[in-house]
């Protein structure tokens, strides 16, 4: 009964999406405040029956419901209560209708809070995001409704969870990645609607900011912790490879943080109105293209999980029709002159461009380099791969590129250029130091190092004399820029600087990682990096869902002090009988000691056949790569709330005369 | 001799995948700890050392992909054929062979796809030469978008000026 109560709310909500849609675009075009007076309503009803609808299908894997065929394809009895929840989005039906849901929660927030005003920039954003929630909800009900029964043959117990994903990470990561996804939607339906108002003006970029920051904050988070759930769970050391599946969310995040840059440039200056619509279209498309990659089972990858080509056709009709129409308007509505340049090639805006445009190509370059199998496949008939080296070949000098302007721009002026002195001396500092460096440590050269070392040197010192720059500037006049303005200047100093850590632990792991492959049995030991690993014993470890073979190794530092016990294991899972191996991590600030177990090997005869294939290494810094994701996200949080501030300066009364007068 | 023998058991090896771990291992172990004095008066030019011979079978390992596993390189899988073809890999190095004979083998024996790093050549420059001319472009044009417009702007100002 449930679970048709919330197939039956599902087909409510997309027919009262279609309604919405209908109801607000007539009610802006006849002007009628009558008929947009429905708007807030049917959207808050919308919202409330999509949410019932994923509540009925989390309460069918809270009571076991395996007669619903992806309850019974994903839980088990023996789950535990917090996965049979996370289970909800553990799969594809189940993640497309909390993407859907989550639109609808947005949307029911934005139109909720909105100032009343003349142009209906809100009303036409949400009709916007009502005609991308009906598109879903048809995808969902025709093809992958999670609702579907398996009658009358109902299983007695259900297929598992996919082991890997039996983590905390399930219950984190995914909702992250699709509420960034979800905002990106969001971005879209706005430069959409902005699009129908006749281009993005200051005051709708305004509107638009703190959502478009947001979906970055959770985009961001969504990334670096799939990255860190990778690194402790998939038991192959890395953190990140590369894989379709990672670029599938990485290229969407590469868009998104040139769309905030723009779009903050054009909420501040007022310019580059069009490019942020692009690019908001743009990062939306590719958030539909990353799911339609994954989904669709077209690449190989070893993150894979729900693929389904016959899904992957009815992603790629919802990506033509949303994003199609969408470029169609903006090929319509904006013309080439459209505005006047107002600032010199050495300004602060030109920077800015420059590095969204290199970020750009950095996701192109990416998108590039994913497909190529793909299309070289489909022409040549030959299969290739296009890995990790390719890609940080390609993606390194990019990265340095973008890193040189993040450090540059800050330094320079609104509009004119200022003096290069101080900057140039400071990179001159920073490239010899980068430089000494590189020599001093590693006995043949690296590019790679060298550029990595410069990029974090380099922001870090730049947004530093920024930051005194600006200081300097407060004290010498009464300064006449407010409180969430500053607010977001340390809190965009605060971002670049995460930036910079990340790149400093990817490159020192990258470059200074020191590790073995060996075999290890009980009573053996090795030394790496001044500590000592000792093979203690084997035991045998038994959980709900799956028994272990666990190696305690016993670590020593070199004045031969205990740190701690290791636990690498190799689990075997019950219910499917999947292997995986999980590694035994000691994380520290400075590094991590990481520690995977291999094969058993057997059937050798005169050694002593209790012996495991090992990995052990350091791996110093790396959990700066996470840590600087942390402080892009602390500082997005700051610059949403330093927006907010602003947004509500500008609809009092006395600010909206003074902004009219600056406009006049 | 010893030389000899070496490259006719890792031939054997091959032909044998399904001893298991066990030859590879052995040989992993010798390349990793045995003190290969008998390559020296070999006729091959280059001798690494332990901790060369390291860092180059674990880059290499890096770049290659594991033909069973989807989509992992040979380093990081756990597969038998990872393990074994690590261990032809210090095998290689053992005798003296280049990173890039090392590959070819690898390439010859698994077809291209084994190669993370796509060889250069006119199917896949482009994969290279698409990144570089969009950066190419997006600093041209930035330069020819900003320059012109600010010299007429000038020009205006100028005028009203006077």
């Amino acid at each position: 009964m449930i679970p048709e109560i919330g197939l039956i709310l599902l087909i409510i909500s997309s027919t009262l999406s279609l309604i919405l849609s209908t109801v607000t675009i007539i009610g802006i075009k006849l002007d009628s405040e009558y008929l947009l007076s429905y708007t807030k309503p049917l959207t808050t009803l919308m919202c409330l029956t999509l949410v019932c609808s994923i509540l009925s299908l989390a309460y069918c894997f809270l009571v076991d419901d395996f007669s619903v065929a992806y309850v019974a394809n994903n839980s088990n009895t023996q789950l535990a209560t917090l996965y049979k929840v996370a289970a909800v989005w553990g799969s594809h039906e189940g993640s497309m209708l909390f993407w859907v849901v989550a639109i609808a929660v947005w949307a029911a927030f934005i139109i909720n809070r909105a100032p009343g005003t003349k142009q209906h920039f809100h009303h036409k954003l949400v009709a916007v995001a009502a005609l991308l929630i009906f598109g879903f909800c048809l995808f969902l009900l025709f093809t992958s409704s999670p609702f579907t029964r398996l009658l009358p043959d109902i299983p007695i117990e259900g297929r598992d969870l996919n082991p890997i994903l039996q983590d905390i990470g399930l219950i984190i990561h995914p909702p992250l990645l699709f509420l960034g996804y979800v905002g990106l939607t969001i971005c879209f339906a706005g430069a959409v609607a902005a699009l129908l108002s006749g281009g993005l003006s200051q005051q709708y970029a305004r509107y638009l900011q703190p959502w478009a920051v947001l979906a970055w904050v959770f985009l961001t988070g969504g990334n670096a912790f799939g990255s860190w759930w990778a690194y402790n769970e998939l038991g192959w050391g890395g953190w990140w490879f590369w894989d379709p599946v990672e670029n599938a969310s990485f290229i969407p995040w590469l868009v998104s943080t040139a769309m905030v840059h723009s779009i903050l440039l054009t909420a501040k200056r007022g310019i580059l109105g069009s490019s942020s619509i692009f690019l908001a279209i743009l990062a939306f498309s590719l958030s539909l293209l990353g799911s339609f990659l994954v989904r669709s089972g077209v690449v190989q990858s070893v993150h894979a999980f729900a693929s389904d080509p016959t899904r992957g056709v009815s992603i790629l009709i919802l990506l033509i029709v949303f994003s199609g129409s969408a470029m169609a308007l903006f090929a319509q509505r904006t013309s080439i002159k459209a505005a006047p340049i107002t600032f010199s090639l050495w300004s602060k805006e030109s920077l800015i461009l420059l590095g969204n445009m290199l970020l750009v190509i950095a996701a192109i370059s990416v998108l590039l380099g994913t497909c190529y199998p793909l299309m070289f496949e489909v022409i040549t008939g030959q299969t290739i791969s296009v890995g990790a080296p390719y890609f940080n070949s390609i993606f390194i000098p990019l990265t340095a590129l973008i890193c040189l302007l993040m450090g540059l721009a800050p330094l320079q002026n609104w509009r004119h250029s200022t003096k290069m002195q101080q900057p140039l001396i400071l990179m001159a500092a920073c490239m010899l130091m980068a430089l000494t460096t590189t020599w001093m440590t590693k006995e043949s050269f690296s590019v790679w190092l060298l550029l990595g070392l410069f990029s974090s040197l380099w922001i870090i010192s730049a947004t530093g004399l920024a930051l005194v720059q600006r200081a300097a500037i407060k004290n010498d006049e009464n300064s006449t820029d407010n409180g969430s303005s500053s607010l977001r200047f340390y809190g965009m100093c605060f971002a670049h600087i995460g930036v910079a850590i990340s790149v400093l632990g990817a490159t020192l792991v990258s470059n200074f990682e020191t590790e073995e492959l060996l075999r290890m049995g009980p009573g053996q030991g090795k030394t790496l990096s001044g500590y000592s690993f000792i093979y203690d014993e084997t035991q045998a470890v038994e959980t709900g869902s799956y028994s272990a073979i666990q190696a305690q190794i016993r670590v020593m530092d070199s004045q031969n002090q205990f740190v701690t016990y290791l636990y690498p294991q190799r689990q075997t899972f019950k219910t499917n009988g999947m292997e995986m191996s999980a590694a035994g991590i000691h994380s520290g600030l400075l590094g991590d000691l990481y520690v995977s177990m291999g094969q058993k090997l057997t059937n050798n005869p005169g050694l002593n056949d209790n012996e495991y294939l090992i990995r052990i290494s350091y791996k110093p810094l790396v959990n700066w790569i996470w840590l600087g994701a942390l402080f892009m996200m602390i500082s997005g949080v700051v610059i949403v709330f330093a927006s907010k501030k602003s947004i509500a300066r500008i609809h009092s009364p006395t600010t909206q005369r003074e902004y009219c007068n600056e406009l006049a | 001799m010893n030389w000899h023998s070496g490259k006719m058991a890792a031939r054997t090896h091959f032909t044998q995948a399904t001893q298991g771990v066990l030859s590879t291992v052995l040989i992993l172990l010798s390349a990793l700890f045995c003190i290969t004095a008998f390559a020296q008066d070999s006729l091959v030019a280059t001798h690494y050392t332990d901790t060369q011979k390291r860092d180059m079978g674990f880059e290499i390992a890096r770049e290659l992909r594991c033909p069973m596993a989807v989509n992992q390189n040979l380093f990081d899988s756990q597969s038998k054929i990872a393990s074994e073809l690590k261990g032809q890999i210090f095998l290689m190095l053992d005798e003296g062979q280049s990173k890039a004979a090392i590959i070819d083998f690898m390439v010859v024996r698994y077809g291209e796809k084994i190669r993370y790093m796509p060889a250069l050549s006119s199917h896949t420059f482009m994969l290279w030469l698409i990144p570089i001319i969009l950066v190419l472009l997006a600093i041209v044009g930035l330069f020819f978008f900003v320059q012109p417009t600010l010299k007429a702007q000038k020009l205006e100002q100028d005028t009203l000026h006077e």
